[in-house]
């Protein structure tokens, strides 16, 4: 059984493609857009995956990343799934991509202007917790009605004393829409502020796409007297000893024995290879 | 006898495809086209590019010289619609800048659906990325400073009709201009700085 190159047929792959010229032209705009179904269900990043066959050629070299690991089973099988249908050359190496198609981070080492980032999108929505109606979000992104979430923050203070949101943060781009940067960590956040790489995102269940085109300015929300701030950690990486990367914390005993290592696997094996050389 | 297309359809638009997502990502930075079909009078063979790698039988394309050649051509090739007005265009293909319609005939959305809007594609004497007499400075989304480009052919009170859609954002229309290989790119965003 042979597909169509990169699986999508030609008549999807334009629609795509459309849609991404206009969601590009309208940065944090959700355009919407025919989702067709994947071999894989909604949630496993079907958004991402149609964005990505939208894009692929023959000469792409494709990293595909689940929370910062190449290794893990969303992104391992992504990786196969376009090897299979495209043909395509994969790498665990940010900087030998092209092609970088994520699951909730932003890669440690910084993008370039060559490269495109695209995310796996659950909820494109940024105001759909707080207004479930479609019709009203709309009308609320057409009068860049923002106060809801502003009053979701500010509740946030009231009840914590601090912004306790820590994903998903809430940002404006290019000072006109409120965009979800997907559940990446608000720590990726101000990699999305003025990227030399194009970033394109997907939401299949939710059939919407979106772009932040490069050197796009991109405010994550927050107030004068609250102003946003990413997370810090007092440890280090205990594989490479970053002290700079994300960290993820995991149990490595039954005994409840934690440690804490980079969440981004090619950027905490790259200082290794780095230190021992 | 017609014409050929594409030589290698899924290839062909695809490449063409990734140059107009990066001309559309950089603004006002022109990129030459990867592969350049044939096409009939009055249409450049960048347009062509353009049309075959996004136009199908779901666009409304707008011709503003619509040849009875041309016409035979697009839809052979490409199974594109035509729409007789201009407002009706999701593309718009302006062959002779001179004498176009103004900016505010084509569709540019409406508020809760701004993505519903023409993109037109307009065949240009020269694109010429340098401080020459002409030339403007532009800034906006995509573009790191600012990019200075001269575009050759078009009406003088373009850059006006332009400027008073930018009122209008997110309503708006997205641009192209074609000369030889050459496509750049102007989203609604870019703005003309006042040199």
């Amino acid at each position: 059984m042979t597909y169509n190159f990169a699986f999508l047929d030609e008549d999807t792959k334009r629609m795509l493609r459309r849609a991404l010229l206009k969601a590009v032209a309208i940065p944090g705009y959700q355009v919407p857009f025919g989702s067709r179904e994947m071999p894989l269900p909604y949630g496993w990043g079907t958004g991402g995956i149609q964005v990505t066959a939208a894009l692929l050629g023959p000469d792409d070299v494709l990293k595909v990343i689940d929370q910062g690991a190449d290794d893990t089973t969303n992104a391992v099988n992504i990786r196969r799934f376009f090897h299979r249908v495209a043909g395509v050359a994969t790498t665990e190496h940010t900087a030998e991509a092209t092609l970088i198609q994520t699951r909730h981070r932003i890669p440690e080492t910084s993008l370039r202007e060559d490269q495109i980032l695209v995310f796996q999108v659950p909820e494109p929505e940024p105001l759909r917790t707080l207004e479930p109606r479609e019709a009203e979000t709309r009308t609320l992104h057409a009068l860049a009605d923002y106060g809801l979430m502003h009053v979701k923050l500010y509740e946030d203070i009231a009840q914590y004393g601090h912004i306790a949101t820590s994903y998903d943060y809430p940002v404006l781009v290019d000072g006109r829409f409120l965009t979800s940067p997907s559940p990446i960590p608000k720590f990726d956040n101000p990699k999305l502020d003025r990227s030399p790489a194009l970033m394109l995102f997907g939401a299949g269940r939710e059939k919407r796409l979106y772009a932040i085109p490069p050197y796009t300015r991109v405010e994550s929300l927050a107030f004068d007297d609250h102003p946003f701030e990413i997370q810090r950690w007092e440890h280090r990486c205990e594989l490479c000893g970053s002290g700079e990367s994300y960290l993820d914390e995991v149990v490595v005993d039954d005994r409840g024995t934690r440690m804490f290592v980079c969440s981004d696997t090619d950027f905490c094996s790259g200082r290794r290879t780095e230190a021992q050389a | 006898m017609m014409l050929a297309a594409f030589a290698d359809p899924v290839f062909d638009s695809q490449r063409s495809f990734r140059e107009l997502l990066q001309a559309m990502a950089r603004p006002a930075m022109p990129r030459p086209l990867p592969v350049l079909p044939p096409a009939p009078a009055p249409v450049a063979p960048a347009a062509m590019a353009i049309m075959l790698t996004l136009c199908d039988a779901t666009t409304a394309v707008w011709l503003q010289q619509p040849e009875d050649e041309a016409i035979r051509h697009l839809r052979f090739h490409a199974g594109l619609k035509l729409a007789d007005r201009p407002q009706d265009a999701d593309f718009a293909l302006v062959t002779d800048p001179a004498s176009m319609p103004p900016l505010d005939a084509f569709a540019r959305g409406d508020m809760r659906y701004p993505d519903r809007s023409a993109s037109l594609i307009i065949q240009v004497a020269a694109i010429n990325p340098a401080p020459v007499d002409g030339a403007h400075e532009f800034a906006g989304p995509g573009i790191r400073e600012t990019e200075t480009v001269a575009i050759d052919g078009l009406p003088a009170d373009f850059w006006q009709q332009r400027a008073a859609l930018a009122a209008l954002l997110p309503l708006g229309i997205d641009l192209f201009f074609v000369a030889g290989q050459q496509v750049l790119a102007l989203p609604r965003t870019t703005r003309l700085l006042e040199g």
